[in-house]
């Protein structure tokens, strides 16, 4: 088993809860995870994205912990759950502002439309990987916790 | 002029002390083996053949750790260690695995419950009575050599044999441990520890020197045993997965095969469609943004 993925063995190796988010089953997996992480933070300004940033050191922990009970002894990998999270805390707090708020409608729907066909397939549709299972639960705790985030104006980022 | 019977004596008994001197200084190699084949595979008869089906493990798997008893006239594990011993050695495998997910108890069974020559037979007695899954036969092949040193010969001075460290005491040892279905007797895994002790000794000394060095290697390799039957399980784990090994496969708590679930290992994942939509979102919110 990887030392930095995700696995029950989290419990006791607790640096597992961050470093499965960064680590992935190979470049293609990685590079449509960085894509994905990357558009909430370019559409978000300057002076939130440390913020972000702070959100989703502060959220990779709590999502590992969700993802537990359903990993039984295997293992995951993978920044989409961050991503989900990124996509519903910015996109929310872009849809309540006036002048941003088609592009925060626009991210919520475009997330709502990920989640809504993961569920109802009850996988990733558009996903056939080898040696390893998409894990929709994943994305839609991730996307729980960005509404989660975003909804105390004090304690989350203004985006601009 | 015959010797007389008084000189004869002498000359024989000066030989025969001079002998029994020189008898300390000579290279010793003491051998402790216990075979895995000797026991499952008992020279007399075939080799069963495991069941064709394959083996199907149900996690979490129960599993019994035992010695593998020497033959007749051969090295006996608990003929070495002092009776108690033999537990504070299996337990080194216990504490590296009683953790694991995929393990829901082990068993530690004392080698005198193994026939020398028992076969399958036997492990299936063994395995029905603690009521494990799978068990993990331990065999032994330790070989302690002692070698004289340049100036072992003062050992004939008797005080050198008190004082002097004239033995090189050299031990070395290898644990093999190989995991078999109780069900299928299908061979799963194994898994090697070794290591060496080193040491000088006076001849005096030579015996408690060995003993000790006996009980630290068998100590040492069993934590190096532990250490790569981890490191085994995580290589048996891909291969059943991948479908290299296609006489097992291994079903998970919540009914799913390992072999047909691709390892089971989760990723969070976006498709390319989908990145591609992502990066179409954030084209149209840029242009709005500036329009």
């Amino acid at each position: 088993m990887n030392p930095l993925a995700l696995t029950p063995d989290a419990l006791h190796e607790p640096w597992r809860l961050w470093t499965s988010h960064g680590i992935h089953f190979g470049w293609e997996h990685g590079l449509a995870n960085v894509v994905a992480l990357a558009v909430p933070l370019l559409l978000a300004s300057r002076q939130d994205r440390r913020r972000l940033l702070l959100a989703l050191l502060a959220g990779a922990p709590v999502l590992s912990l969700l993802l537990l009970p359903s990993l039984g002894g295997a293992e995951y990998r993978g920044a989409s759950g961050l991503a989900c999270l990124l996509w519903a805390l910015v996109g929310l707090r872009l849809a309540v502002r006036g002048e941003s708020a088609p592009v925060g409608l626009l991210m919520l729907t475009g997330l709502g439309l990920k989640l809504g066909l993961e569920a109802s397939f009850g996988s990733c549709f558009l996903l056939r990987p080898d040696g390893w299972q998409p894990l929709p639960s994943a994305h839609a705790w991730g996307a729980l916790l960005g509404l989660a985030m975003a909804l105390p104006p004090r304690l989350f980022p203004r985006l601009a | 002029m015959r010797p007389t019977f008084t000189f004869r004596f002498t000359l024989v008994t000066t030989v025969l002390s001079l002998l029994a001197c020189l008898g300390c200084n000579t290279p010793e190699t003491h051998v402790r083996r216990s075979s895995l084949m000797d026991y499952l595979y008992p020279k007399e008869k075939a080799a069963p053949t495991p069941s064709p089906a394959g083996a199907r493990l149900r996690l979490p798997l129960r599993l019994g750790v035992a010695f593998v008893p020497g033959g007749s006239g051969s090295w006996r594990v608990q003929s070495l260690l002092a009776p108690g011993q033999e537990k504070p050695l299996l337990d080194v495998v216990r504490q590296s695995f009683k953790d694991k997910p995929w393990v829901s108890e082990i068993k530690l069974i004392p080698s005198t419950y193994l026939r020398p020559g028992g076969g399958f037979e036997n492990m299936d007695q063994v395995a029905r009575m603690y009521g494990v899954d799978v068990m993990a036969l331990v065999s032994v092949d330790q070989i302690q050599y002692t070698d004289p040193k340049w100036y072992s010969f003062t050992y004939l001075s008797i005080v050198g044999a008190y004082v002097l460290p004239g033995d090189a005491n050299d031990t070395r040892t290898l644990i093999d441990a190989a995991v078999y279905d109780v069900t299928s007797h299908t061979f799963l895994l194994r898994a090697p520890g070794q290591s060496q002790v080193k040491g000088s000794s006076t001849w005096t000394h030579r015996e408690v020197q060995l003993r000790e060095h006996s009980q630290k290697g068998l100590e040492t390799a069993m934590a190096d045993l532990a250490k790569n039957l981890d490191a085994e399980v995580a290589t048996f784990k891909a291969e059943v997965a991948s479908g290299d090994r296609k006489d097992v496969d291994v079903v998970d708590r919540q009914g799913v095969s390992l072999r047909q679930g691709g390892g089971r290992n989760f990723g969070g994942a976006f498709s390319w469609l989908e990145s591609l939509a992502t990066l179409a979102l954030l084209g149209a919110a840029l242009k709005l943004r500036r329009s």
